[in-house]
Order: structure tokens, then C-alpha cells, then sequence
């Protein structure tokens, strides 16, 4: 299966300043409906990035390919499969939701009837159905975050690149946000290239990420695998005497450690059940309180890979004897 | 079934071509403008002119209507180079007025949205849309120039017959390819003017000001080094010049010719062309 973005030793400069330093990377599978996170700080080459594979900057050196073209040379055939929303307000003045997304599918290609109905379906889609003959010039700023999410989905194209989709947004309106994003690649298959500063938002949403810092590649990992890894990886807080529980718990073929009194993080090997646990404690005679899978946020894997903490929680137990701290 | 029940699902049918794409925006546009009722009434207006040049061509091939008034009226009614220069001036006027009516919306209202990425992000490319904003106005303005000009031509031929038409055919030719050349000018001048300025109004009077205070400057300069070259970058003199020579009317030896006419027309162009290539740009870089 086709990667649905290349990049390879791709270096981008913008005057004098050399934005992207030769990056590299193969992000989704074409046809699978994936959601890529961008992350990385401010300044760190994420919308040079993005502009790029939309085709808006040249690359001084290396290739950016979406869908298996070219970005630059073949950014015809590229911007015909995707669709764009762009980070700040970006409307057609004077113009109704309704008329603004026809004007936008008829440019992607659509015929002149197909191009209304489109217009009125994803306008209701996004929760803009009673009022898409209103201005957008009138919307408030939720609304058009959604009329630019409408536009960039009307044509139907295989890779949705969204900057900062739930800026400014409410948290019910930004919940209704994260939830159409997981439609449009869990139920219409497109592709999602996703950049937000809001981790918990990519976290929702994203099958894989790519952390970006001054121009380079710092990070990327596979979100799917990370979170089926931590389904392994278990806090354990009970009441009783515990002091028996390293052992029993290596007996079974797991490890843990106490953190403090009554509190353990344990690993589970693949064949071992987490049920195993509340037999193991009935036996102990320890009475469980909370048993939770602990797992490193995004956040916590963003801060490592920008430098500002050395080690995520989940790598620390490995650097400490079995037993009690 | 009803839009709102049958939800969003993704468009997988066939796309239209290029060409269809690019008369999009046009289409839009021309919409939107015939529907001001200012724009309207200049386009009636506008046929005044070309209605009673019309009937002056049906009086000059019918002869026996004037018999009465005397040999002496038959050399004020010949349809030649000079006629259609007289046409062709009147209606470059309303052309200007209309310029500064409907281009000054054009480019503007998309800079001031920041609405050029989402239009950068579809199949379409800057000189894609700086042509289809230039159809928008060729269109309207063909419409008081090459259409009411070409049709008069037509008249005259017909009503004349095949031997005026085999030895006039370059008044048509002028006709076409003169109206051409002011209408891509004034064109540019309007989509430049939108592009820079972003109140409507100034740049409306923007575009009406360009011809004449270059034709100030070339006059001023041609008084204070007692010359003649500088009505060269008069566009109005310039494109009379261009006019004149295919329409085969004199032009005093003293002038500028047409060829350094249609050199500075054409560079005028092309300046006006990079200067708005340099603005239209999805992103703005801060180098």
C-alpha cells in the first residue's frame, strides 16, 4: 500500500532562513482513512510544511509526494484529491454558505448540479443546514471554523489537511469538531493530515504523529500501537497488606512495582490476563480500590521529543529495581 | 429523499475540465455584477451610441433618403477609418466608466478575506486566476466595445455589399484587435488597482486617474523639453496612435508612431501583470 505523504530529505527555504532541514518521512496509507497528527512548537516548520505539500513554496531540495505526485510539479493532480482548511478566517466576502461552497466545488471540478446538492448536504452535515442562506461574513466565529471545515470537504477528497481546526472553538463545539474528523476517516475514508497545538485533540483523533522542531523531525510515532502497547501497562492501588504482591505477581509472570503504600504500576506480559490480577488479589486478601491502564499522553511523548523532560513516566519503571521503592 | 436526511457522503463521480473550471469564477462574478443596477443602466447607456451609429450607417448606403439636401452632404456620410474611430473613442469611455465600476470588486474582497488559499488549494493556479478575474472584465467590456463595434461592421458590409467589405476588411480587423488592446489594458489597469488598493471607491478612481495623469506627466514633459516622444506613455495618445495606424488615418510626422506606441502598450502590460503576480500569492513569506 502507497504512503499517502512522501517526504524525502525535503529542505525548504524561505528567503534566507532554511525553514525545513531536510526532513523525511512516509505518513498513512492511501485508502486506509488515517489520521496524522503534526505537532511542534511555534516556529517549528509545520505550516512551511503544510504549504508545501500544498504546493504554495518550491523545495530548495529533496521531493514532497501526496498520493504518489509530486507537490510541486504535479500540483495539479495533488490538489484535485485534497482539501484544505486553512488556520485563519479565509471566506469569499458578500456571499452566502451556500453559494460560497458551491463556487468552491465547481472550482474543485464538480458539475453545476452535483456542486449545489454537495453545498447543502455537507452545509447540514456540519450543522450549518438552517442557516446556509445567511452571509458568512455574519457567522460567528464557530461557525465559520465549521464553513471552512464544509469547504474543504464539499469536493470529497482523499486527504483533508485541517491547520488548527478547533481554534476559537467552544468545547461543545469543539467535541462536535473532533467528532466529525473521526467521521470523515472512520466512515467516508479520507485521509487526515491534522495540525493543532491542542494535544488532547490529536490525541482523540490521530492514528499516527509527527513531531516536528526547528525544521527537523524530532519524533513520530505510531498512536494505534503506542495505545495497544499501554493496554499492557497497569496502575494498581489496593488496601491491605501488600507486601507479599512483588512476589505473587512474578509467580504469575508479570512485574511490578510499589510506588508508594498500596499504590503498584505493573507490566503485563502478552499471555497474561488482566483478570488474573483480581484473582491474584482475592488470594492476597487485598481489596482492589482502582485498577486503571496507565499510559503515556501525548503530551507527555510531545515534551520528551521537544526537550523538556527527559523521560515519559511509563519509561521510569524500567530503570528501577523490581519490589518496593 | 430530503438533503438534511441523507447526510454527508463524498462526491466519486466525474470531473469537469479545466476549461469549465476556469469560467467558474467569471460566471460568478458576471452574476453578481449584473445584478447592481448601476452596472445595468451603464450598459444601456452604453448602446446609445453604437444605436445612433447605426442608424447613421443606414442613412450613408441609402442615398436617395438625402438626395434633397444637396451633392455637398455626401462627404459627411462615408463610413471609413474616421467613422469607426469616432465610434471607437466614444465607446472606450464607457468601457473606462464600466472598468471602474466592476473591477475595484474583483481582487480586493478576496485579499481582504485571506480567500486566495482556499483557491490556491484547488486545481487552479495564480495565472489561472488572474485570467479568470481578466475574463470577468473582457467579457463586460466586449460587450461596449468589440460586440456593438463588430456588429456595426457587420451592418455596414451587408448593407454595402462584398466589393466595400474585400476593400475595408482591415476597418474590422482595427476594429477587433484595437478594442482588444484597450480593453486588456484598462483591464489590467482595474485588477492592479483592486490588487494595491483596498477601498472600492479609491480604486475605482484610481483606475480612471491612471490615464489621466500619465497623460499629465507626458504633456508636462513635452512643454518643458519642448518635445514630442513623451506623449509615447500617454496611454490615451498611445492607444490612438495604435487605432489610428490600423484604421489607416494619419498621424501628424511630428508624433510619436504607432509601433513606439503599441511597445510602450505592451510593456505597460506586462508591468502591470508582474506587479500583480507579485501581490496574488497564497501565503505571504516574511523573508
Amino acid at each position: 500500500m502507497s504512503p499517502v505523504i512522501e517526504v524525502d530529505s525535503l529542505r525548504v527555504k524561505l528567503g534566507r532562513r532554511e525553514i525545513l532541514q531536510g526532513i523525511s518521512c512516509r505518513l498513512g496509507v492511501s485508502g486506509a482513512g488515517k489520521a496524522i497528527g503534526l505537532l511542534g512548537p511555534n516556529g517549528a516548520g509545520k505550516s512551511t510544511l503544510i504549504q508545501t505539500l500544498l504546493g504554495f513554496h518550491k523545495p530548495f531540495a529533496g521531493r514532497a509526494r501526496i498520493l504518489g505526485f509530486d507537490c510541486y510539479s504535479q500540483a495539479r493532480e495533488v490538489k484535485a484529491r485534497i482539501g484544505y482548511m486553512p488556520e485563519n478566517d479565509s471566506f469569499i466576502g458578500n456571499m452566502t454558505a451556500v453559494a460560497f461552497l458551491r463556487l468552491m466545488a465547481e472550482i474543485s471540478g464538480l458539475p453545476k448540479a452535483a456542486a449545489l446538492e454537495k453545498a447543502h448536504e455537507v452545509l447540514f452535515h456540519v450543522g450549518l443546514g438552517e442557516s446556509r442562506y445567511r452571509q458568512i461574513g455574519t457567522y460567528s466565529l464557530g461557525m465559520k471554523q465549521m464553513a471552512k471545515l464544509a469547504q474543504a470537504i464539499v469536493h470529497g477528497p482523499e486527504l483533508v489537511i485541517l491547520d488548527e481546526p478547533t481554534n476559537g472553538l467552544d468545547p461543545a463545539a469543539r467535541l462536535r469538531m473532533i467528532q466529525l474528523i473521526k467521521e470523515m476517516k472512520e466512515q467516508h475514508g479520507m485521509n487526515v493530515l491534522l495540525c493543532s497545538h491542542l494535544l488532547t485533540d490529536v490525541e482523540q483523533v490521530c492514528d499516527e504523529v509527527v513531531i516536528l522542531k526547528d525544521g527537523k523531525i524530532v519524533h513520530q510515532a505510531d498512536l494505534e500501537a503506542e495505545r495497544k502497547s499501554n493496554r499492557r501497562f497497569v496502575q494498581l492501588d489496593v488496601i491491605g497488606d501488600d507486601r507479599n504482591l512483588a512476589n505473587a505477581l512474578r509467580e504469575a509472570g508479570a512485574e511490578g512495582v510499589s510506588e508508594t503504600q498500596g499504590q503498584w504500576r505493573i507490566v503485563l506480559p502478552a499471555d497474561v490476563e488482566i483478570g488474573s490480577l483480581w484473582r491474584l488479589a482475592s488470594r492476597e486478601r487485598l481489596q482492589i480500590r482502582k485498577l486503571t491502564h496507565r499510559k503515556d499522553t501525548l503530551e507527555e511523548i510531545f515534551l520528551k521529543a521537544v526537550g523538556h523532560i527527559r523521560q515519559t513516566p511509563r519509561e521510569t519503571p524500567t530503570e528501577v529495581p523490581h519490589g518496593r521503592l | 429523499m430530503a438533503v438534511y436526511r441523507r447526510g454527508y457522503q463524498r462526491y466519486t463521480e466525474g470531473l469537469t475540465s479545466h476549461a469549465t473550471r476556469m469560467m467558474v469564477m467569471p460566471r460568478f462574478t458576471w452574476e453578481a455584477l449584473l445584478s447592481q443596477k448601476f452596472v445595468l443602466i451603464l450598459l444601456v447607456v452604453s448602446m446609445f451610441w453604437p444605436l445612433l451609429c447605426a442608424g447613421y450607417i443606414y442613412l450613408a448606403n441609402h442615398s436617395e433618403l438625402w438626395q434633397g439636401l444637396g451633392g455637398g452632404f455626401k462627404k459627411y456620410f462615408s463610413i471609413n477609418g474616421d467613422f469607426f474611430a469616432i465610434f471607437m473613442k466614444a465607446q472606450s469611455v464607457y468601457a473606462l466608466i464600466l472598468a471602474s465600476v466592476a473591477g475595484p470588486g474583483l481582487i480586493a474582497p478576496d485579499l481582504a478575506n485571506n480567500a486566495l488559499p482556499l483557491y490556491f488549494s484547488r486545481p487552479l493556479t495564480r495565472g489561472d486566476y488572474i485570467l479568470s478575474r481578466m475574463i470577468v472584465l473582457l467579457g463586460l467590456l466586449s460587450l461596449v466595445t468589440i460586440v456593438p463595434g463588430m456588429l456595426l461592421f457587420a451592418m455596414q458590409a451587408g448593407i454595402a455589399g462584398g466589393d466595400w467589405f474585400w476593400k475595408h476588411w482591415y476597418l474590422g480587423a482595427a476594429i477587433f484587435v484595437g478594442f482588444t488592446l484597450y480593453i486588456v489594458t484598462v483591464s489590467l489597469v482595474a485588477m492592479t488597482s483592486s490588487a494595491y488598493v483596498k477601498w472600492r471607491v479609491v480604486a475605482g478612481a484610481l483606475v480612471l486617474a491612471f490615464f489621466f495623469l500619465l497623460a499629465g506627466a507626458a504633456e508636462m514633459v513635452n512643454s518643458v523639453f519642448r518635445v514630442e516622444w513623451a506623449s509615447t506613455f500617454n496611454p490615451g495618445y498611445a492607444l490612438g496612435a495604435v487605432w489610428a495606424e490600423m484604421l489607416d488615418i494619419e498621424i501628424p510626422d511630428d508624433k510619436p508612431g504607432a509601433f513606439e506606441c503599441a511597445v510602450f502598450l505592451i510593456a505597460l502590460s506586462g508591468g502591470l501583470l508582474a506587479l500583480l503576480a507579485r501581490k496574488l500569492r497564497a501565503v505571504e513569506v516574511v523573508k
